[in-house]
């Protein structure tokens, strides 16, 4: 709907309601509750007018503005090779990530891997894994994988007797379909890619940081070193060059699948075909291309 | 119809919106960039600008392209899916040298022979014979599926009759490292 189907409202239900009680023998209501004078027929018209054209003139001015043609740098591109429609471009492959956590070992060689990929800052992260335990005494435990791996971390671990069931979800970007940080950045520095990647200018960004708050999965941050917002990209610059992610390349027990969803003979097209999946927080109709196996409702 | 004597003010306020038209088509040439909306609600070439960045984690396929004995002895072999950079390291700066080399033939580089757990530190890389590298994957903690092969160190050290402290490499005394079996 745009600005001019709105429809325009003078009067609530109220004002109207009040004039029928009001008994308006005359019929004549203004906004302004009832009239029995009607202003000067006479003045009414030529103000009419004048109001017409005025709204023409505004309208042609406003116009001149919003035309394609003032559009900065267009005139740069000859006519013939435009864009038509909007938005335009050829078919572009689809791609979608698979997590299978009834893989995942928990070693967190994609953290690294990731972190030495895309220059994450440390102590930021554009991926992580998370570790579900649930206890026998119906407790629910969560608790993040450490880069160095548990082994070096030396953290406490529980005790296998007290569990009932463990499993670890690698969490990245779900490159939502309908992407709220997409929605909200008010430079258009979020880009959505033709092939369905959510992506980052970092030379438009202006770090306002309204993105990282209306990701609902957390996957945004202020990279503290360029001060500008930073996310998953499913590697963008690698998937272009047709190489894997770099934490898929870097998962040994093939927990994380990443692949063409358009060719119906890659793996993760299989994979998907035949396993029972689902994605996070589905309620809220982001629509994420990245799914799981083995997600619990615990899960979110 | 009557006759109509404003125009004057009809005048003044096109001016006006002219001059707040004009204004505002050169404010936004200012702002917008050369190829936004060319594609989408975004500036074009940023998809090229994310695109550029160089692919910096190493696939095996690139160490092999040089080590190739090691791919032989991984293959079929249940560490044939870890990664190299894994146990070894990251090797960014490793490959860039040996890319450089590679197209450079002034760039000296030492014979394999000659390339000690020093050599190899000194540029992101490292032979690795280290039981912590093994346990970063193998050390049993709750949540790993139940095929995948875990030790608690403790009781496996029970099991073989040894007892801490041990030396770094002690896992090599039993078991292979590329080549190790099933
Ligand atoms: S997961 Fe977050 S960052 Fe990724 S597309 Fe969805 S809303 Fe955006
Ligand atoms: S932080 Fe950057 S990308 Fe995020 S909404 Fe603000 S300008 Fe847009």
């Amino acid at each position: 709907m745009s600005f001019f189907d709105l429809p325009i409202v003078t009067s609530g239900p109220a004002v109207s309601g009040a004039c029928a009680s009001g008994g308006c023998a005359t019929g004549g209501c203004a906004s302004g509750g009832c009239s029995t004078a009607r202003p000067d027929l006479k003045s009414e018209t030529s103000r009419r007018d004048f109001l017409k054209t005025a709204t023409t003139l505004t309208l042609g001015a406003m116009s001149l503005t919003l035309l394609p043609g003032a559009m900065a740098g267009d005139d740069a591109v000859p006519p013939a090779s435009k864009p038509s429609g909007f938005p335009s471009h050829a078919k572009k492959p689809m791609y979608g990530f698979l997590i299978d956590t009834t893989k995942c070992t928990g070693a967190g060689k994609c953290l690294t891997a990731c972190r030495v990929e895309n220059g994450v800052p440390e102590g930021q992260a554009r991926t992580w894994v998370e570790r579900y335990v649930h206890f026998k005494d119906g407790r629910v435990e969560v608790d993040l994988v450490p880069e160095i791996g548990y082994a070096a971390s030396g953290e406490p671990q529980p005790a296998a007797e007290d569990v009932l069931r463990a499993y670890f979800v690698p969490k990245l970007c779900n490159q939502c379909v309908d992407a709220p940080c997409n929605q909200v950045c008010p430079v258009h520095a979020s880009i959505k890619s033709p092939e369905g990647i959510e992506l980052v200018d970092t030379d438009r960004c202006i770090g306002c940081g309204y993105c990282v708050q209306a990701c609902p999965y957390g996957i945004r941050y202020m990279n503290h070193e360029t001060n500008v917002a930073d996310k998953c990209n499913w590697c963008y610059h690698r998937v272009m060059r047709n190489e894997q992610p770099a934490c898929v390349e870097a998962c040994p027990t093939g927990a994380r699948v990443f692949g063409r969803i358009d060719d119906p003979d890659s793996e993760i097209s299989k994979r998907l075909a035949t396993l029972p999946t689902s994605v996070l927080k589905q309620h809220l109709g982001t629509l994420p291309l990245t799914r799981y196996v083995g997600l619990t409702d615990e899960v979110t | 119809m009557t006759s109509f004597n404003d125009t004057r003010h009809l005048w003044a306020l096109g001016a006006f919106l002219a001059a707040v038209g004009l204004v505002g088509m050169v404010v936004r040439r200012e702002l917008v960039p050369d190829d936004f909306g060319r594609q989408g609600p975004y500036r074009a070439s940023a998809l090229a600008d994310v695109a550029a960045r160089p692919s910096l984690f190493q696939a095996d396929a690139t160490c092999h392209a040089c080590h190739a004995s090691v791919e032989h002895e991984r293959a079929g072999k249940p560490h044939e899916a870890v990664r190299c950079a894994h146990c070894h390291g990251h090797a960014v700066e490793h490959v860039a040298m040996a890319r450089k080399a590679a197209e450079d033939s002034s760039i000296a580089v030492p014979p394999a022979a000659e390339w000690d757990g020093d050599f190899l530190t000194k540029i992101d890389l490292y032979v690795t014979k280290d039981r912590a590298t093994c346990l970063s994957c193998h050390q049993a903690v709750v949540g790993m599926p139940a095929d995948f092969k875990k030790i608690d160190v403790a009781v496996h050290l029970e099991e073989q009759g040894a007892s801490e402290p041990l030396a770094k490499d002690t896992c090599f005394e039993c078991h292979g490292g590329h080549d190790t079996a099933p």
